[in-house]
């Protein structure tokens, strides 16, 4: 099993905060300054408060599996080795959003919708991925 | 009553690669619509791009067509040839035009194939791609996994769409996936993406088509029998293009397809008990699934079950994409379908005839887009 290495694109106002946030440990998601409803995927404005800017929410850490599959072709034009297994979180006390997202760790082939998992990031040298492993 | 009817259909030469300029194989694809229609190409007054290339404009001049006024869709891929005909139908009822082209046409052996499409959408870019959630099978594997989960489905029984689809390319010249095919050879065949194997997914095509509309008066006059444009329905769902495949809705198996055929079924007085088959955008085994379910043929959880080879394959009591989709007839988006149901309702089908063929249900999807198209014949 491999995590992909494919770096996201640094240069946009949109979304490089969710990048610059994994690079600190963190995972943060957009939400309405106003009111802290998460908007994911990040459009250019907020329907409940127009008004708004965009603010990068801390979320869990911990969420549970919404769906997976175990990746075994190569789709990127670089940078994956499959197989890999991608996973859908649904992130605790998170409404409305989910992560999309790489399983990590040597028990990943007992995964199962409905699995319990904890971000455990993977390092590269330009970034890093915010990869999940099931939890103990 | 239906006001527009399609009068002819057209596709060049397609194939797993092709090595003419797409804006050759698209003129030849009309060509052969508008002759197909017994018109010529001055007739054409309207024209429904699916493309970019060519433009109208270039197009109606290469036809010979006197102008070249044109109306877009929005709607993506199979969305968008299939709802093209709502946007035809229109310029038909206002006056604007009388002989409307509807054209696509797509290189699919492109470098980067069908999935750069989605590298240009800056959210896939910076929150999928670098996970490596990237190319249509992934996305549709996800699903095609949580709808075994909610509806306790085994993955095997996706198995007779695909023996389906072989079956009716066998009966149909030019497919390109034709030889014959095992339950055996279903499962030998190598795994895309759990549960997803490569049998479950669409073809790489080149290839251009077309078709043409004209009001119903008209048609009757033209030199094949008309196919009438009973309804066409439009929907889509809260999400962007970017988040419909992995973000949250109330019912994340749900596609635009509840809408559009609710409006289409209306328009032509009808209900889905009174389809007699149909045409369904199967990018993959999954997709054709979800949309027959919301079509109104099955029961939400059902679908699977419902696509048994002795239903949907030839001979079946209600026959699917009878030419062999887009998992072996070729992959032009929604056209493929169109034009086959044309063929199939006109009775042009030899051994792929259905025996029923009064009502075909056409459904396109394209991301975020769903259209439904029933035509008719002329009764
Ligand atoms: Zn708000």
């Amino acid at each position: 099993m491999s995590v992909p290495n494919f770096p996201p694109p640094r240069d946009i106002d949109l979304t490089n905060p969710f990048w610059e946030a994994t690079d600190q440990g963190e995972l943060r998601l957009p939400a309405c300054s106003v009111c802290g409803a998460f908007q994911w995927y990040p459009v250019p404005g907020f329907a409940c408060h127009p008004e708004a800017t965009r603010h990068w929410r801390e979320v869990a850490h911990t969420g549970t599996v919404f769906t997976f599959s175990k990746v075994e072709r190569a789709f990127l034009p670089f940078g994956s080795e499959p197989p890999y297994t991608l996973i859908l979180v649904a992130l605790d006390d998170v409404d409305n959003a989910r992560l999309v997202t790489v399983l990590v760790g040597d028990d990943q082939d007992s995964v199962a919708i409905g699995s319990r998992v904890e971000l455990s990031p993977t390092v590269f040298e330009t970034h890093t991925l915010p990869t999940f492993r099931l939890s103990a | 009553m239906a006001s527009v009817a399609i009068v002819g259909v057209g596709e060049s030469e397609w194939g797993r690669s092709v090595d003419r300029p797409l804006d050759e194989l698209i003129l030849d694809a009309c060509r052969l619509a508008i002759a197909d229609a017994g018109l010529q190409g001055h007739d054409i007054d309207g024209f429904v791009p699916c493309t970019p290339h060519p433009a109208a404009d270039e197009l109606a001049a290469s036809l010979g067509a006197k102008r070249s006024f044109t109306v877009k869709p929005g709607l993506e891929a199979g969305a968008g040839t299939v709802g093209a005909a709502l946007l035809a139908e229109m310029m038909i009822e206002k006056g604007l035009a009388k002989n409307v082209l509807v054209y696509f046409g797509y290189k699919g052996s492109k470098p980067g194939g069908p999935y750069s499409y989605h590298a240009e959408d800056p959210v896939k870019a910076a929150f999928e791609m670098p996970f490596g959630w990237y190319g249509q099978p992934v996305y549709f594997a996800m699903w095609a996994q949580r709808y075994c989960h909610d509806y306790n489905v085994d993955p095997a029984t996706f198995a007779d769409i695909a023996l389906s689809a072989r079956a009716w390319a066998q009966l149909t010249p030019g497919a390109q996936k034709a030889k014959p095919l095992t339950r055996d050879g279903y499962f030998e065949a190598p795994m895309v993406a759990t549960p997803m194997r490569t049998l479950d997914c669409c073809l790489i095509s080149d290839g251009g088509a077309a078709y043409v509309i004209s009001s119903v008066e008209q048609a009757r006059d033209l030199a094949k029998a008309p196919v009438l444009v009973g309804g066409v329905g439009v929907g889509s769902t809260e999400m962007t293009m970017g988040s419909i495949f992995s973000q949250n809705r109330p019912d994340p198996l749900r596609f635009g397809a509840l809408e559009s055929s609710a409006m289409a079924y209306a328009k032509a007085g009808i209900s889905a008990k009174d389809v007699d088959f149909a045409q369904i955008y199967d990018c993959f085994s999954i997709s054709m699934v979800l949309q027959l379910e919301e079509m109104g043929f099955a029961e939400r959880g059902a679908g699977a079950a419902f696509c048994s080879l002795d239903r949907i394959g030839p001979g079946g009591s209600f026959p699917i994409n009878t030419n062999g989709g887009h998992l072996c007839y070729s992959y032009l988006p929604g056209m493929n379908h169109v034009v086959e149901a044309v063929r199939q309702v006109r009775g042009e089908r030899g051994d792929a005839q259905v025996s029923r063929k009064s009502v075909c249900a056409i459904g396109g999807l394209g991301g975020n887009d769903h259209a439904t198209l029933v035509l008719t014949e002329d009764r």
